[in-house]
């Protein structure tokens, strides 16, 4: 028997396998050439960038918390412009979708970014940070106001034919109606979901653990809120979906793609173990195997969800 | 190149206290390891803790494959790690960093040591052997108990300056204290350049000492670190080299852990507090 083919369509984009690095877990990719075969991820997001170099947040800027990660990086970076020059020439050596995370401190900053990229050559897609909890304007605040949401996503959608692909926030109560929001203004995707806004308190000294006093939580942790939106998503539209959250095994990505994800993004364990993509890939392959199936994209939206009494 | 591998734990040996020095197979850090160099690693694929651990490399054995780390067992992380038996396996990127810098010929090496500080020490006291140099160590630490890595450095024949906070063992005082005595003395009359591992107002001390006597020091810094590899941006230490109008975030993981003492901005003593302002 032939091994279970693994590569999905998301958005019109092939991907190899459903595994792709999350944004601001794995640099820009390029700083684990020679640490692991890159050509071996479906794709990879880049760390967030805007149109300028940013310093991002005084440190501490991570602290471990129960079977989590707290962070307030601030979304540090190097600007598009140098990335494009610098980076996009490097990654083209490898054999994986690169997806670039785009952020802005306003509507325009957002288009401004997404139009620097549009000539790059070997962008698959974008990715709209409309919801890093680390920075003071832009980030959240367009990520929990459906209004906002859907102006982002409007004013980059003129200026790019690229697909995007919005990264939810889970900190709101009714994620779907952010879900369609993006589905009304253009979006070709969405990632579901970012960090839960969360604090941890050093109690000696009564402060915050991290320097910008509260952080985004990521890690297995915040997995089973990211399976519930992820679910909740899915039901709400038609878009394929990246579902995030504290994937570190097999198992961890089939509770997305039953839930209704198509693919799944890595992050926090990407600093645990570089070699997670194997151990992950070669699990989703027995899975499949031992459940007769021969493609992973019979497994995606496959919940048997019992009636509620 | 760092390699990331599952290792396994091949001898432990427990010193007094929590201190361990623990080994593993290896065959990349034991060949490529340079003294300041680091490994992360974390026993097991537990969520808990999440996060693997750095340790400065405390020896290599490239015709055995090995390289041993010397751990203090005080959280969740170091203690799974120092309750691992012969045989039991590790997950390990190694080595990463930038090794501490050779001092010249006309130079005297001083490697200065704080607590489990001293761990880049051993390694670096060998790598100027094999090029005909002597170390001269200083080891200190707030009790005799917390200087439990003194056997390793009597085996290889280098003589370790003591010193503790309570006068239990050697100099009585802080280890820059014994270092200015040192340096006081005239040393052996060359140029002294300082090497400095441990705690961060020790590193800050060794840098203060090594600006006011005109004197080359390197730090290696340890900061909270999540990846190891510059990716998760978490261990940044502001860095001003003398050319740069402004103090940049360097990764320590990357760029360091080992940086020159003059280009560190200590807390409280950030150079250009206009350009902080501006930003």
């Amino acid at each position: 028997m032939s091994p279970p083919n693994l590569a999905v369509d998301f958005a019109g984009i092939r991907l190899k396998n459903p595994l792709v690095a999350a944004s601001g877990t794995f640099g820009y990719g390029v700083e684990y050439e020679g640490i692991l075969d890159l050509s071996k991820l479906g794709g990879l997001v880049s760390k967030g960038l805007y149109m300028t170099p940013r310093d991002g947040n005084p440190t501490p800027r991570l602290a471990e918390t129960p079977s989590g990660l707290l962070n307030a990086i601030g979304l540090q970076g190097v600007g598009v412009r140098a990335f494009a020059r610098d980076v996009l020439p490097r990654l083209a050596r490898h054999d994986t979708a690169v997806f670039v995370n785009v952020c802005g401190d306003s509507v325009e900053e957002y288009a401004e970014v997404a139009a620097a990229l549009e000539d790059a050559p070997g962008v698959a897609g974008l990715e709209i940070n409309i919801s890093c909890p680390n920075v003071k304007k832009g980030g959240l605040a367009f990520g929990n106001d459906p209004a906002m949401t859907h102006a982002v996503v409007a004013a980059v959608r003129k200026v790019t034919k690229r697909p995007l692909i919005p990264k939810l926030s889970p900190n709101v109560s009714d994620i779907a109606t952010f879900a369609r929001a993006c589905a009304d203004a253009g979006a070709d995707g969405l990632s579901c979901v970012n960090t839960l806004l969360g604090m941890a308190i050093d109690v000696e000294s009564r402060r915050p653990k991290l320097a910008f006093g509260t952080g985004g939580l990521s890690g297995p942790a915040i997995r089973p809120v990211a399976v519930r939106m992820t679910w909740q998503v899915a039901r709400a539209v038609k878009l394929p979906i990246f579902g995030i959250g504290g994937i570190s095994s097999a198992a961890d990505a089939l509770e997305f793609l039953i839930a209704g994800a198509t693919a799944v993004q890595i992050g926090t364990a990407n600093f645990v173990d570089p070699g997670v993509y194997d151990r992950i890939l070669a699990g989703l392959s027995d899975y499949l195997v031992r459940h007769g199936l021969g493609d992973v994209r019979e497994v995606v939206g496959t919940l048997q969800m019992p009636e509620r009494a | 190149m760092p390699t990331n591998r599952d290792v396994l734990l091949v001898e432990r040996q427990a010193l007094g206290g929590p201190y361990f020095v623990l080994s593993f197979g290896h065959p990349q850090v034991a060949r490529e390891g340079r003294a300041g160099q680091f490994v992360m690693i974390k026993a097991g694929l537990s969520a808990e803790p999440p996060l693997r651990r750095p340790f400065s490399i405390l020896a290599v054995d490239p015709e055995r494959e090995r390289f041993s780390l010397f751990v203090k067992a005080i959280g969740p992380g170091t203690r799974a790690l120092c309750a691992l038996e012969p045989g039991q396996p590790a997950q390990c990127l190694g080595p990463l960093g930038r090794p501490f810098t050779a001092p010249a010929d006309d130079e005297e090496p001083l490697l200065v040591a704080g607590g489990y500080g001293i761990a880049p020490f051993l390694l670096m006291s060998r790598e100027l052997r094999a090029r005909g140099a002597t170390a001269r160590v200083f080891y200190g630490g707030r009790t005799a108990a917390e200087l439990q890595l003194r056997e390793p450095f009597a085996e290889a024949g280098v003589p370790l300056e003591l010193a503790t906070d309570d006068g239990s063992l050697g100099f009585h005082g802080r280890v820059t204290g014994a270092l200015e005595a040192h340096l006081d003395r005239g040393g052996d009359g060359r140029r002294p350049r300082l090497y400095a591992c441990g705690p961060d107002p020790m590193l800050h001390a060794v840098a203060r000492l090594a600006q006011r006597r005109g004197l080359r020091a390197e730090v290696s810094l340890d900061p909270w670190m999540g990846c190891g590899v510059g990716t998760c941006l978490g261990c940044v230490v502001k860095i001003q080299a003398p050319e740069q109008e402004r103090w940049k975030y360097r990764c320590a993981c990357t760029e360091g852990p080992v940086f020159d003492a003059a280009h560190v901005l200590w807390p409280g003593e950030e150079r250009s507090a206009a350009a902080e302002a501006g930003r």
